[in-house]
């Protein structure tokens, strides 16, 4: 396929050290006419499989204003099945037509024996598994031709198997794939008050060179009669106990492109848009002291 | 200790079977019980899976209702689990699945209903296809043209139900402006399903002779088999006039001769 003129200039590794938004179906159009002033876009891969129709040329149209990112939901990375080759072949295509600068997946599993839930279930944190999704790790890379970007998921369980912190299995599934780290603030926020750890030591163990990606979303309290979980649910703007360890985060990690994820539930375009310049003033504030 | 695979398993079986049979010893209990953390999962698994008919079928499920919808879907997923990490690919057989399910077996229509909403999903989603390049079709010559074969667009579908599928769908949709009622007594329809260059998608009502022509030539049938079957349905069909039309549009975009 030869690429365009815009496709190029916004090839690999141009995703700036900004906020960006991830992009759903119901905002192509205001996108398209508003060209809102944000960094960067992301898209659920999977999203775009089809073989033609709306979703492939809206994102081929707005691909030219705006550096990309993939962003996988689906690929099942922690299964213990054998890889999905048709859904890698349909990722490497799409990657080969929208030269997105970044390509991530997520740190857990999402099927076995043939069926799929298609949810980010997690792992155990045990050496077996990290020998596995190492493996699988450094499987997708080769056939995909470039590295990954792996993101650590929200928990509501920790099995009693698991023996490796997820900061640390995250981090050594870096160090031996190569892989970059996705890291989603909401997420360790969310998987911190849940399971009771301190979201502060997840950063800290993180080391600066990997988190080449942030996310950033809101989460849902839900209440039972035995007590209250958090909900990973992108439907709500970020919370404050979260753009405040989003600002740690940045001290630590100096300027990351920086993800406002929103998925159900959607607002305006311009809430989203609101929501990314809050990161990009976090962000401009570390770039200044920086200088 | 289990080993990764078996905890897959057991997980997966708790989540989508049901199974009571102790996975949640495997869960560090702190605060919230083993079991309502895999209820957490259950429940988004099922949100996420329901989603995703939901988007699909959103006149099924108007029809039926929201709540209804939900226990509907919930049954087929546990049937007929997802096999794709692509959610698009997730309900081809909810069609059937409705009609032998047996709260809706009063509502006739709805598995064709579901037809229709599935084949919009398909070809909302199929592959380009560049016109029928009319200039090599006038150098087939004239004795060899009722061995041609013929290619529908990718993302055209034809669906034939013994409802008013059509009007069913057109009166629930968002944007509907009070159209009158759909009596079933209206009768079946042929339905071409089409997607224009400009991705807009049409719903043609087709009689009887045009619609055995596409159908036959859908099924591979040569070009005379398929004018016979659309004459025999229809005598008086003007056969070059649709068959021009369906080229014209774009449904009829290929061919072969076979041994060629």
């Amino acid at each position: 396929m030869i690429a365009k003129p815009a496709l190029s200039r916004l090839g690999p590794g141009s995703i700036p050290a900004r906020a960006g938004i991830g992009l759903r179906a119901e905002h192509y159009d205001a996108v398209l006419e508003s060209r809102p002033p944000v960094g960067w876009l992301e898209v659920h891969s999977e999203n775009y499989f089809g073989a033609g129709g709306k979703p492939l040329d809206y994102l081929e149209r707005i691909r030219a204003h705006y550096p990309l990112s993939l962003h996988g939901v689906g690929l099942s990375i922690g299964s213990t099945d054998p890889l999905d080759r048709w859904h890698l072949s349909k990722l490497k295509a799409l990657i080969r037509r929208f030269e997105p600068a970044l390509v991530s997946e997520h740190l857990s599993w999402g099927s076995v024996g043939g069926r799929h839930f298609n949810d980010l279930l997690p792992l155990p944190y045990t050496e077996e598994a990290l020998y596995h999704v190492v493996a699988r790790v450094a499987q997708v890379q080769d056939q995909l031709g470039r590295p990954l970007l792996i993101e650590n998921p929200s928990s509501y369980l920790q099995y009693v198997e698991s023996t490796i912190p997820e900061w640390e299995f995250l981090t050594e599934l870096a160090e031996r794939t190569g892989c970059g780290v996705l890291l989603d603030v909401n997420n360790i926020y969310v998987s911190a008050r849940n399971h009771s750890f301190d979201a502060d030591t997840y950063l800290r163990a993180i080391p600066r060179h990997v988190v080449q990606e942030i996310h950033l979303a809101g989460f849902t309290v839900k209440c039972f009669e035995d007590g209250e979980i958090l909900i990973d649910s992108h439907n709500q703007p970020v919370w404050p106990a979260v753009w405040a360890l989003y600002r740690r985060a940045i001290q630590r990690f100096s300027p990351v492109p920086t993800l406002i994820e929103w998925d159900t539930d959607l607002p305006e375009l311009t809430v989203l848009v609101d929501e990314a310049q809050r990161a990009d003033a976090i962000l401009e504030e570390r770039h200044a002291q920086a200088a | 200790m289990p080993r990764l695979r078996e905890l897959q398993l057991g997980f997966a079986a708790a989540l989508l079977d049901g199974d009571a049979g102790g996975f949640d010893r495997h869960i560090r209990a702190s605060g919230l019980s083993g079991a309502r953390r895999l209820q957490v999962y259950r429940h988004n698994t099922l949100l996420g899976l329901t989603g995703a008919l939901e988007a699909v079928y959103p006149v099924v499920r108007r029809l039926v209702g929201e709540e209804f919808f939900r226990y509907a879907a919930a049954q087929y997923i546990a049937r007929h689990p997802s096999r794709s990490g692509d959610l698009h690919e997730f309900g081809e057989h909810f069609p059937l699945f409705l009609q032998s399910f047996p709260p809706t077996a009063e509502l006739v229509y709805l598995p064709d209903v579901a037809r229709l909403e599935w084949a919009y999903h398909q070809v909302f989603h199929a592959a380009r296809h560049p016109p029928l390049d009319l200039t090599t079709l006038a150098q087939i010559p004239a004795e060899r043209q009722g061995e041609l074969h013929f290619q529908l667009h990718p993302a055209a579908c034809l669906l034939e139900s013994a409802f008013p599928i059509l009007r069913i769908w057109q009166v629930n949709q968002d944007d509907d402006t009070g159209d009158p009622p759909v009596d079933l007594a209206e009768g079946g329809v042929q339905l071409l399903i089409i997607r224009h260059e400009n991705l807009d998608i049409e719903f043609q009502a087709l009689a009887d002779g045009e619609f055995s022509l596409l159908h036959a030539l859908a099924g591979n049938s040569d070009f005379t088999t398929a004018c016979e079957q659309a004459m025999a349905a229809q005598p008086t069909l003007d056969l070059p006039a649709c068959f021009h039309r369906h080229v014209l549009q774009g449904v009829l975009v290929d061919f072969f001769l076979p041994n060629c």
